[in-house]
């Protein structure tokens, strides 16, 4: 469980708010969108949970404890840089598992060729699951189109089997194709892992078709800071039956938001 | 050729791109050889532009004769004249500290690598050597001669000191230039500090480091050529400076050209060695 309490994050000099007393709690096996307008703060929380980055005042607790730096129990897909050019397709999705095991000088141990030999059969494994063909494994990231690398780049994250996984605008290089096909993928990986999922994105469109739950961060005047404004569970019958009115509500918030007409209490 | 040949759209094809690519050369080498010959023409005697044959001699003299008097040898073999040859001497003592001090870089990109990375190193050091970067190293060199003598370790700390803050701040700013979202997920696969500097950022600067030290090569052997020349009793700089005295300029042409081309096979060489090490890498 991840618990974001009154969290507040300054930046810059004049300090100038992004985050202002947040929180939100979010259970195992959600999948919570987090939208918002371009700098409403949406990465910055995502980093705040990374532990990549420390709030200004406030706590955030992962299984009811402070974690002050990125470590194996969320893994994490941003929007681009998310593989290692230097390694090939299958070294990036072992990457995690042999790190792990095999510390800097692991390659001397006598079980290291053994155990990178299973890395590799399981890394097949999750290739397959993400579409991928087997000859897909030996090339470098650089020879594969976008929609490919963050494909590899969640198997390289589920690998290590985290509990926890924070997505930061993952699909938004990507053209609505292929989009919908990582969507679908997500979904579906979500679905049979159950890990407890956060995307960040300002896609509305994508939130809905993602999220069981959709939390929005908005500001209240342009020098103010974000606070979460909607915090609504999405249904699976909803998804289906009622999802143009579903849309048209999220977009209107943030959309009244930006012009600054209505203000809605946060859910 | 079209009309537009000077154009920026313009693509010459392989034939015009390897013509004009030794254009230059061949101008060069054309103007002086008939320079020789006219001076040559004028003044049988003159030393300053050796002829071809003059050249050829004074080379042939210099891979096939003893460096000194005492080493000659008895009806040698061709591999016993070439060994103890002045050129295989002198290329040997160069070569000799030209590796020393590429291996002495070897620390400079550890600690650029560190000093990008860990914060606290960073703060250490980075002010120094942005400082010491700015000191022209041959002006240190009598201070080197006071402090190591003129052996050896004073020739070789030159070269240190002039090629290597420059390594540790290029190193410097490779490491900070690595996306921050590489570093942090690392972290979330389970790296440590340790992982994440050698087997995550060193592994994608290396070649960008390769050839910053491939551009620093030009300097590496500038400062060893100035530490041969003021004192050293072996060397191809050395040898230069020899026989500047004796205007024997039959000999240094040929050394000047086999220094350049030992250059040249050395950086060719870690050109292809950065190519066969890191087949992931596009050059610019």
């Amino acid at each position: 469980m991840i618990e974001v309490k009154n969290i507040s994050m300054m930046y810059g000099a004049p300090p100038r708010t992004v985050l202002d007393n947040i929180s939100i709690d979010i259970a195992d096996g959600d999948f919570v969108c987090v939208l918002g307008q371009t700098g409403c703060g949406k990465s910055t929380l995502l980093r705040l949970i990374l532990g990549s980055e420390h709030a200004t005042s406030g706590q955030i607790l992962v299984d009811g404890k402070e974690h002050k730096q990125p470590d194996r129990t969320r893994g994490y897909v941003p929007q681009k840089y998310s593989l290692f050019p230097d390694k090939t397709v299958i070294e990036n999705i072992t990457f995690g598992a042999e790190v792990s095991e095999f510390g800097l000088f692991g390659r001397f141990q006598p079980s290291f060729y053994r155990r990178r030999r299973e890395f590799r059969q399981r890394a097949q494994s999750y290739l397959r699951s993400i579409g991928l063909r087997e000859a897909d494994g030996g090339k470098y990231p650089d020879e594969l189109s976008g929609g490919m690398q963050q494909r590899v780049a969640i198997a390289q994250a589920l690998m290590t089997e985290p509990r926890i996984l924070l997505m930061d605008e993952a699909f938004s290089a990507l053209d609505p194709g292929t989009r919908r096909g990582m969507q679908q993928l997500i979904r579906e990986l979500w679905a049979a892992t159950g890990t407890t999922i956060l995307f960040v994105t300002h896609n509305t469109d994508e939130a809905l078709a993602l999220a069981t739950r959709v939390v929005v961060l908005g500001k209240d005047g342009p020098d103010s800071g974000s606070r979460v404004i909607l915090d609504a569970r999405i249904s699976e019958e909803s998804r289906t039956h009622d999802k143009e009115k579903l849309l048209h509500q999220l977009e209107s918030v943030s959309h009244n938001f930006a012009d600054e007409e209505t203000v809605l209490p946060a859910a | 050729m079209s009309a537009g040949f000077l154009l920026i759209h313009a693509k010459p094809g392989r034939v015009w791109s390897t013509v004009l690519s030794w254009v230059l050369f061949s101008v060069g080498l054309a103007a002086y050889f008939y320079m020789a010959e006219a001076r040559h023409r004028e003044n049988p005697e003159d030393r300053v532009t050796p002829t071809l044959a003059q050249m050829v001699k004074g080379m042939s003299d210099a891979v096939l004769k003893p460096a000194e008097e005492d080493e000659v040898v008895e009806s040698p073999t061709l591999m016993q004249q070439i060994s103890t040859s002045m050129l295989w001497k002198d290329t040997k003592a160069t070569s000799r500290r030209f590796g020393i001090s590429m291996l002495l870089l070897l620390p400079a990109v550890l600690l650029g690598l560190h000093m990008g990375l860990f914060p606290y190193i960073g703060a250490f050091f980075l002010r120094f050597f942005l400082f010491f970067d700015k000191i022209v190293a041959l002006s240190l060199l009598p201070i080197l001669f006071i402090a190591f003598g003129i052996d050896e370790l004073s020739k070789i700390m030159l070269i240190v000191i002039g090629v290597a803050p420059t390594v540790i701040l290029d190193v410097f700013n490779l490491t900070k230039a690595v996306p921050a979202e590489q570093v942090v997920k690392a972290f979330t696969l389970g790296a440590g500090d340790f992982d994440v500097a050698y087997r995550v950022v060193l592994k994608q600067i290396m070649p960008r480091v390769l050839n910053s030290i491939r551009l620093n090569l030009k300097s590496v052997m500038l400062f060893l050529f100035a530490g041969e020349m003021i004192a050293s009793t072996d060397g191809l700089a050395y040898r230069i400076a020899l026989l500047r005295r004796h205007m024997g300029m039959d000999v240094i042409i040929p050394y000047v050209l086999w220094v350049a081309l030992l250059l040249f096979a050395v950086d060719f060489s870690m050109r292809l060695v950065n190519r066969w090490l890191h087949p992931w890498f596009r050059e610019a």
